[in-house]
């Protein structure tokens, strides 16, 4: 299944993909709908810039993730796939993990943490690379990210 | 190959999952004077304030130990070590053999040396143990009194007023938190406590306990008395140093490590609150008494006691904590002392926002971010790094400033920047 | 962003360290906020027009290339770009609208506080408009006039009246190329026609009807505001005034005009000077009434009566935020809707007149023509009675003011250069042509967070008149060049080069002339029309060595202004793009292909130093296909590449 890369050179700043993670965390996964829900959908993914050059800041899931490392009550954890998932009835909202996540990619919502989980209910495909329309945003493996990266004549 | 862990929380059970990372085969034994175990100790105050069930304190599932393959003695204590023959006496009279050892033996609560201190209800606060001893006095106690204002006396403080006691909080020094803030952070923290009803006196130490059997108060230095029916002491911990007494193992302040976590005897390593290891930012010999370093101090001594060769970088003094929805992270130095640190803060106390980071030679040393802690970790990157931040420095006060911003520096240093994850900048930014 | 980087005056940077130190948000917080802006905008590759989208082309050329119509880059951002032009010439034409529609009524007698103040103006007008003047009323005059000109608006064929004052060579290109405009509001109507979905999918053929438009605004709404304007409000003379934050008084009442009609403007400043209401002020513990301005509205009345200005686009809230304004009065255009939120936090009432500009948080006091002056004077009493509710210890007014001379007409250029006793423009075209100045610049337009609020205006002024280019300046830019003293005599000699200061200093000018609001941009293409009639420079605009620039444009009108400037023959630089990058056909259209059918291009470049040098090399250009004399005091050959 893979992570998500980017591209940062390709990133335009339309946020196609913070609207997209937020509606694929909705109840209703309706863009209409979603907005009026009581439980504010929240995205993710946010994009961010270094001075004019657009970057969707998000969770690297991590080989050593150093917020498993922090994490005092076992509320971030690695599944099967190497996903850095996060188990919102064991968070206690000590936020060690946004003290120590690199990228800054962690939030908090309802005093809990609050971060990426690749999409679980998609079966293999992830909302933000979806909605990329420059795609910027890559599915797949590191190894294929940079093939990618090496195909292209930029 | 048998390796013993002695020790079960942070860094003993992190050693566990580093060497089954490398070694399926050898065996383990774990020794842990608690019965109790599994435990996150930083979740106590949390069940303590009623908001976490008891089998919520557990941060690895109840058949961990069957998984991993490890014999776990608890309830056991080591009583004395032969590093000469590679053994361990156990209190129960049996003897260990060991290939390679790791002594994870952690660190007990300061109590305060003062007449009337055996009373019953002057309770430590770091175990379980403890936590049930408070419990059960509970439904008998009004007042409390809390001596100490360091994380574990606020937290302490916090759980007992959600459950509804009276809380007072003696504090020796002219502030709380000042191990982990300036004082103008802490006093943002002190002010959204005393708005809630959490008493605040500092300045002040307990000078005499009161009471027959139990206690009933206490005497302050000034002379007055408080009565109070629990004192609960957050005055620091102290290593457990007695296994290693009288075997030439070096230590200081606590067992002293290399940067591969090795004793100066051999085939013993060290890790965690026992544990003396190079702080990463100010480059002394420290204890770093922090859940997140146990855990990481824990994981590379086992990969090393596996045989795989990998230094650890240091510590870094690390809190993270949250009172009445006021979050503070700080990192690093934070009150630094000396004419070459550059203080750079912006506040607004209106809303209870502080930020502040402290540089040395235009590298981070600390940083304080009471309320907008969003960006903690991106500085902590910053400081583990070492890298020259002098093209962002006015940015890092900002609201706005997040990774994106350091990405220049990321391209520039990209050497530091190694892990994989950074690649990813590193190459297409 | 540091303040410093924000802006360039001080003025405006004291305010904002006040703004942050109280928590009140700025265009400039905002701004920073809405960073990163989406690409696909800025590169206009983004279109709304229909529900089979939104739809977005990706330049990268690996998402969608077409709409889902099949619209290419081209055809969207020449679509957009259209729009943009529409809606310019809308706000100008709307404005000059309402003034033919006061003089109107005015003629007719059916308002309070209006009346034709220059009759001289009023009676060549209707010579031009082939009305007959002998023997007549002025009010019967006026009144045909106004019926004349309002019916441009409506027009469905024909030309506008005032593109008959172009030279014919120009005339005969814009029929050629099927470009004269042919009524105000029906050019405007069929850019929304051609943009819709489905119609005009060609882009040249679009921006070339585009460029109608604005024709129809420059030489039709525009010129017609400023025309009946000169007529019921008196044309401008050259006049003393002053400029900044520390115009606002401590001790009287300080009344803001902001907007841009001076049927509002005007009638306030009559209503100011009431005996009564000075009488009620000095009641209520003021010294007096004082009145200033903000953008447009504040240049129309600087222009007629010497009226202070408290600052221009970007320092409408930091006025507010000084805590010293009792009143700020609306009308149209330009007016952010964030006033209502700082006007919150101190005694400042916001008061809006307009039908239609309505604001959250504004009182809203409908201005009426038939009733002007007793409801300007109404606004004025709420004014006065507000000042005892002004917070002391809020009151934060910067000491920056400083001097100024407007009120440069097209008239009153050769009234000046002629000298005493014939009017006329000899003077300056042989200066021109004899290479004392090298050429003119009209700087314009607005203020953008996107650019140190007025560095781009200002260093391109002072590059231009440091290489003997006559610089005139209109609007927004007009009133930030004044700001930084380059509209006093005196500047001549601090930043002019040999030849321009020589010209100030024997005339009297300033080397930076202001002549008026946005719509007054006409007053230049007047100029330059009469710069061709007097001879020796080429027999149409786009012979002169002149050019145009708008360094820190924002608004749509700006676009329109742009547009009028090119079609009508005149080099024209942005600091910011158009939002059209996105597409190189339109870009290439815009910036090397217009030169072929207009005889004059569009560029952009955000340095205004970078930007100055391309005028200077254009006007250069000009001047050697003119066979002129080279420049006189030449400094350094200045040259682009």
């Amino acid at each position: 299944m893979g992570k998500v890369f980017c591209d940062i050179r390709k990133c335009l700043g339309c946020k196609s993909c913070e609207i997209a993670c937020a509606l694929e965390h909705s109840e209703s996964k309706n863009i209409f709908k979603s907005i009026r829900e009581e439980k504010k959908p929240r995205q993710r993914v946010v994009v961010r810039s270094t001075s004019k050059e657009p970057f969707p800041l998000r969770c690297h899931h991590c080989e050593d993730a150093l917020c498993i490392q922090a994490c005092m009550s076992g509320a971030m954890y690695k599944d099967e796939q190497g996903v850095t998932r996060h188990d919102p009835d064991k968070c206690v909202g000590c936020w060690m993990c946004i003290m120590v996540c690199p990228f800054g990619a962690i939030s908090r919502q309802d005093n809990l943490a609050l971060k990426c989980d690749l999409c679980p209910d998609r079966e293999d495909s992830f909302a933000c690379v979806e909605a990329c329309p420059t795609k910027a945003l890559f599915a797949g493996t590191w190894e294929e990210f940079k093939e990618k990266l090496g195909q292209e004549k930029r | 190959m048998h390796y013993v862990i002695v020790g079960g929380s942070a860094a003993g059970i992190s050693a566990v999952e580093a060497i089954r990372s490398l070694d399926r085969e050898g065996k383990i034994t774990l020794i842990s004077d608690e019965e109790f175990s599994l435990y996150s100790r930083c979740l106590i105050t949390y069940f303590l304030a009623g908001k976490l069930a008891e089998d919520k304190l557990k941060y690895r599932s109840s058949d961990f130990y069957d998984k991993e393959r490890v014999d776990p003695l608890l309830g056991v204590r080591a009583e004395r070590l032969l590093p000469e023959k590679k053994n361990l006496i156990l209190d129960n009279g049996k003897e260990l053999a060991y290939d390679r050892l790791l002594i994870a033996t952690g660190a007990s609560p300061q109590m305060v040396d003062a007449p009337g201190s055996d009373k019953e209800g002057i309770i430590g606060l770091r175990t379980y143990r403890d936590a049930q001893l408070i419990n059960a006095r509970l439904d008998r106690v009004k007042r409390v009194s809390i001596l100490g204002g360091g994380l574990i006396g606020l937290r302490a403080a916090y759980s007992l007023h959600a459950r509804h006691k009276e809380v007072k909080v003696i504090v020796k020094s002219n502030q709380v938190l000042s191990q982990m803030l300036d004082r103008e952070a802490a006093d943002f923290v002190r002010r959204k406590i005393e708005q809630k009803g959490i008493q605040v006196m500092t300045g002040f130490a307990a000078v005499e306990f009161l009471g027959e059997k139990e206690v009933t108060g206490l005497i302050l230095d000034d002379g007055r008395r408080l009565e109070c029916e629990l004192v609960i002491v957050g005055k620091g911990v102290r290593p457990n140093l007695e296994l290693v007494e009288g075997t030439g193992i070096e230590t200081e302040y606590g067992i002293i490590v290399n940067d591969y976590l090795q004793t100066n005897l051999p085939n013993i390593y060290s890790a965690g609150d026992v544990a003396q290891t190079k702080d990463l930012v100010t480059g002394q010999s420290t204890i770093n008494a922090l859940w997140p370093c146990a855990v990481a101090q824990g994981r590379i001594a086992g990969l090393n006691m596996a045989g795989k060769k990998v230094k650890y970088d240091g510590s870094m003094a690390m809190n993270s904590v949250e009172f009445f929805g006021l979050p503070v992270i700080s990192i690093g130095i934070t009150r630094p002392k000396g004419k070459e640190y550059e203080e750079l803060a912006k506040r607004d106390e209106k809303n209870f926002v502080y930020r502040k980071v402290v540089l040395k030679e235009n590298r981070l040393q600390g940083m304080i971010l009471v309320n907008r802690i969003e960006q903690a970790g991106v500085m902590g990157i910053l400081m583990r790094k070492k890298v020259d931040v002098s093209p962002i420095k006015t940015m890092l006060l900002e609201d706005r400033f997040d990774f994106a911003k350091i990405l220049p520096i990321i391209k520039e240093g990209k050497e530091l920047f190694a892990e994989r994850e950074f690649e990813e900048a590193i190459i297409t930014y | 962003m540091k303040n410093e980087e924000k802006s360039i005056d001080k003025a405006s940077q004291e305010i904002l360290e006040i703004a942050e130190k109280e928590g009140i948000d700025t265009a400039w917080d905002r701004y920073e906020a809405m960073v990163p802006q989406c690409g696909f905008g800025e590169l206009g590759l983004c279109c709304r027009n229909c529900l089979l989208g939104p739809c977005r082309i990706d330049p990268f050329e690996e998402g969608p290339q077409k709409g889902v119509c099949g619209a290419t880059p081209e055809i969207m951002a020449a679509r957009n770009l259209i729009r943009m032009i529409a809606a310019g010439a809308s706000a100008h034409s709307d404005h000059g609208r309402d003034i033919a529609h006061t003089l109107l009524l005015a003629a007719q007698g059916k308002t309070k506080g209006y009346g034709v103040k220059d009759e001289q103006k009023l009676f060549s007008l209707a010579n031009e408009l082939g009305i007959r003047t002998d023997g007549r009323d002025k009010k019967e005059i006026a009144m045909e006039v106004a019926e004349k000109v309002f019916s441009e608006f409506g027009q469905q064929h024909g030309e506008l009246q005032f593109s008959h004052r172009a030279p014919e060579k120009r005339q005969a290109l814009w029929r050629k190329l099927g470009i004269m405009p042919r009524g105000i509001d029906r050019e405007i109507v069929e850019v929304m026609h051609r943009t819709t979905m489905g119609v005009d999918n060609d882009c040249v053929n679009l921006i070339t009807h585009g460029m109608k438009t604005a024709l129809g605004d420059g030489w039709g709404g525009s010129m017609i505001a400023t025309e009946l304007s000169d007529v019921l409000f008196g044309t401008p003379r050259p006049i003393r005034a002053r400029v900044n934050l520390g115009v606002l008084k401590e001790d009287e009442v300080n009344l803001v005009v902001h907007g841009h009609e001076p049927t509002l403007s005007d009638v306030i400043v009559a209503a100011s000077q009431d005996p009564e209401l000075i009488e009620l002020a000095r009641k209520n513990g003021a010294k007096g009434i004082n009145l200033a301005g903000i953008c447009c509205t504040a240049n129309e009345i600087l222009m007629r009566h010497g009226i202070p200005i408290a600052g221009n686009f970007l320092q409408q809230e930091l006025a507010i935020a000084t805590g010293a304004v009792d009143l700020m009065l609306v009308d149209v255009q330009c007016i952010m809707p964030a006033l209502s939120s700082v006007a919150k936090c101190f005694h400042t009432k916001l008061v809006s007149t307009s039908p239609k500009a309505k604001f959250p948080g504004a009182e809203h006091v409908e201005f009426k023509e038939e009733e002007a002056l007793p409801i300007a004077k109404k606004i004025v009493r709420m004014a006065v009675e507000n000042f005892t509710n002004r917070v002391k210890e809020k009151v934060n007014i910067p000491k920056e003011k400083m001097d100024l001379v407007a009120g440069f007409t097209a008239e009153s250029v050769f009234r000046f250069l002629g000298g005493k006793y014939r009017s006329t423009y000899r003077p300056l075209n042989d200066a021109i042509i004899n290479g004392r100045l090298r050429g003119a610049a009209g700087i314009v337009g607005c203020n953008n967070p996107k650019i140190t609020q007025d560095w781009g205006h200002v260093e391109m002024a002072k590059e231009l008149i440091k290489n003997d280019v006559l610089v005139v300046v209109t609007g927004c830019s007009a009133i930030a060049n004044a700001k930084a003293g380059l509209l006093k005599p005196e500047a001549a000699f601090q930043y002019a080069g040999k030849g321009l200061r020589e010209i100030c200093e024997a005339v009297g000018v300033p080397p930076v002339l202001h002549v008026g609001s946005c719509v007054d941009n006409s007053r230049i293409l007047i100029t330059l029309c009469n710069v061709v009639a007097e001879g020796g420079l080429g027999d149409d605009i786009s012979d002169l060595p002149v050019a145009g620039a708008a360094p820190e444009w924002m608004s749509e009108k700006a676009v329109a202004i742009a547009f009028y400037f090119v079609g009508s023959g005149v080099f024209t630089v942005l600091g910011n793009p158009f939002p059209i990058l996105g597409s190189t056909e339109v870009n290439d259209l815009l910036t090397k292909r217009l030169e072929e059918m207009v005889g004059a291009n569009f560029a952009f470049e955000p340095d205004p130093i970078k930007a100055a040098r391309l005028m200077i090399e254009h006007i250069n250009q000009k001047r050697e296909a003119l066979k002129l004399k080279p420049v006189m005091y030449e400094r350094e050959k200045v040259m682009v590449k």
